[in-house]
């Protein structure tokens, strides 16, 4: 009996150096900032109003909140389907036997090693309207000038092609994993039976690397969820709040504006979007994924 | 090869109407070859021009930078550029603080991703599968979501400004948890079984046994988190105020914003947003095998 309650007592002492740092940081902050999104409060006042579902009614009738929704989704479905897809591309490119795929490698690898503040900085150069590069380069295909990220039609495509330029690389390696673990006999015996390359891609490639194109498309969204860096820098949620994303606007109201209430129920919002995407891909991964 | 390989066909005793039909695709597949070399090139360097630009604008006088159109190779290299960006703002320290902040932290993550990952695989508790689920839910949630009460968190506990609130805020990851248990659970147990008979404790056996093993878990876990640390730029700025304190993404931040440099002075700020990424280009370059092999790993992660 002594010796069971010592190695349950002992297994949870194991835990606790990870444990604790957690619920401080993590599942604790989880609870606090439900209860905050039912408050009014601005960090400085001695007591939390508590003011029940009035900051979600709030949002629920503010454009602000649905454009920044509409940003969210457009930075989230402009950033992992071309990850993706671009991904697969290169990693297709790279497969068959190509020399100094090495060299290759690391080129379009190191952008994900950078940090994405002085990448940024630098891209925000290239998109500079007047004198920069992006620019030049529409000029010789004849197209005229693009403000870039000074024009609310253009700067979240600036801020994507950003964000592709950073994650593509990552997203090849993960495929050229894939690639290379397919059984060679299977695509040989596809290719006696005389099948096109594109046969081949579309009923033996395709479904036998969706666990990785499966596990790619949940990482990339809560990475999109996630994403501040190269937006903080080069467009601060602006122009006219066509880059706000809701984790902009999340710390615009926090840390700007000091409206704790009106951010919680945002950070809530982004929580439970990424709930409701967990549980959709779920169910996916059981149909569609085959292992 | 490919007219060896075709030789070789032919002395092996094929008839000639085979090796007709051989060279068609041959051909066709040379080209192929051809076009994936050149799209690739040409994609790579591409990915790789904003680095050019960046490093070959920091040369670049204030006049040259403001052309149009733009020039590929400076007038002359001022060198100037980067001893000044260099010596306007601490960068040193902001280098230094930041590689510090992430070994410390990459220290803590061994230690208690070890310890949780060992009591999930070789030890038999109660909570185990509670725990467990706890951090699969954890791998979901975005962290940045919980950014604003765990600043109140660290504010009571009087840690913010402070590297201390730092490295304790982060000293935990889910995601090294998940890697770790991972490798963990390709240890037999019998190994800690044996170490159990000869007298070993849990925490001997850990380090010394099966450490030890899983060593090339450690060193990618320990790339990956140093390099996302190093890069940290969101939670750092928040929680720290004191320019001393700052990290390196925050200080290039400010230097790009403060003094009037948003847009005057280019060639400096280029120079600066270079010097900040080459220990990680380099780091990158020494390290390339492990990290991309993190790739491997952090894939088998999520299969289970």
């Amino acid at each position: 009996m002594r010796v069971k309650l010592w190695r349950e007592t002992e297994a949870i002492l194991f835990t606790l150096p990870a444990l604790v740092p957690l619920l401080v940081f993590w599942l604790g902050p989880l609870g606090y900032i439900v209860y905050l999104s039912f408050t009014d409060w601005d960090f400085m006042s001695p007591d939390k109003l508590f003011v029940g579902l009035e900051n979600y009614s709030y949002l629920l009738t503010n454009s602000e909140f649905y454009q920044s929704l509409k940003v969210t989704l457009l930075f989230g479905l402009g950033s992992v389907i071309p990850t993706i897809v671009g991904g697969l591309g290169l990693a297709m490119l790279m497969n068959s036997r190509i020399k100094s795929s090495g060299l290759f490698r690391t080129l379009l690898f190191s952008p994900w090693v950078t940090p994405t503040v002085a990448v940024s900085i630098a891209w925000s150069w290239i998109f500079e309207p007047e004198v920069g590069l992006a620019n030049l380069m529409l000029g010789w295909v004849g197209v005229s000038p693009i403000g870039w990220l000074r024009d609310a039609d253009w700067a979240l495509v600036a801020v994507l092609i950003v964000t592709l330029w950073k994650s593509i690389g990552w997203s090849m390696v993960f495929y050229l994993v894939a690639l290379r673990n397919l059984p060679s006999d299977l695509l040989e015996a596809a290719s006696i039976d005389s099948a096109g390359s594109w046969d081949k891609f579309r009923s033996i490639t395709l479904p036998l690397i969706s666990p990785t194109t499966f596990f790619l498309s949940i990482i990339l969204t809560i990475q999109s969820l996630q994403a501040y860096d190269q937006i903080n820098v080069m467009t601060q949620g602006g122009p006219a709040g066509s880059t706000r994303t809701l984790l902009y606007m999340y710390y615009q109201s926090a840390f700007e504006s000091f409206n704790v209430g009106e951010a919680s129920a945002i950070a809530v919002v982004i929580i439970l979007i990424c709930v409701l995407l967990s549980g959709i891909s779920f169910l996916l991964s059981r149909r569609l994924v085959h292992y | 090869m490919d007219m060896t390989a075709i030789s070789k066909q032919t002395s092996t005793g094929s008839s000639r109407e085979n090796t007709q039909k051989e060279k068609v695709p041959r051909t066709g597949k040379l080209l192929g070859t051809a076009i994936r070399y050149l799209l690739l090139a040409l994609i790579s360097l591409a990915m790789a021009f904003p680095f050019y630009w960046m490093v070959i604008s920091g040369f670049k006088t204030n006049d040259e930078i403001w052309q149009f159109p733009p020039t590929f190779w400076p007038e002359t290299f001022r060198w100037s550029n980067y001893v000044d960006a260099w010596q306007s703002a601490p960068f040193a320290r902001y280098m230094l603080n930041s590689t510090g902040v992430a070994a410390a932290i990459c220290l803590f993550q061994i230690i208690n991703s070890s310890m949780m990952a060992y009591a999930l695989t070789h030890m038999r508790f109660r909570m185990k599968g509670i725990l467990t689920g706890l951090i699969l839910v954890g791998y979901m949630i975005p962290s940045t979501a919980v950014y604003l009460p765990s600043y109140l968190v660290l504010s009571e506990l009087r840690l913010l400004d402070s590297y201390t609130g730092l490295i304790v805020s982060n000293c935990v990851s889910v995601f090294s948890i998940f890697l770790i248990r991972q490798a963990f659970m390709q240890v037999s147990h019998e190994l800690v079984e044996a170490g159990q008979l000869d007298g070993a404790s849990h925490f001997r056996i850990l380090w010394t046994i099966i450490a030890p093993l899983v060593r090339s878990t450690f060193a990618v876990m320990v790339l990956i988190t140093f390099i996302d640390q190093y890069n940290n730029y969101f939670w750092p700025m928040l929680i720290t105020k004191d320019p001393n304190l700052q990290l390196v993404s925050a200080g290039l931040r400010s230097f790009f914003v403060e003094g009037g440099a948003y847009g005057l002075a280019w060639p400096q700020i280029m120079a600066a947003s270079a010097f900040t990424i080459a220990p990680l280009l380099i780091l990158f370059l020494f390290t390339q095998k492990t990290i991309m092999q993190s790739v491997n790993m952090t894939a088998g992660v999520n299969k289970n």
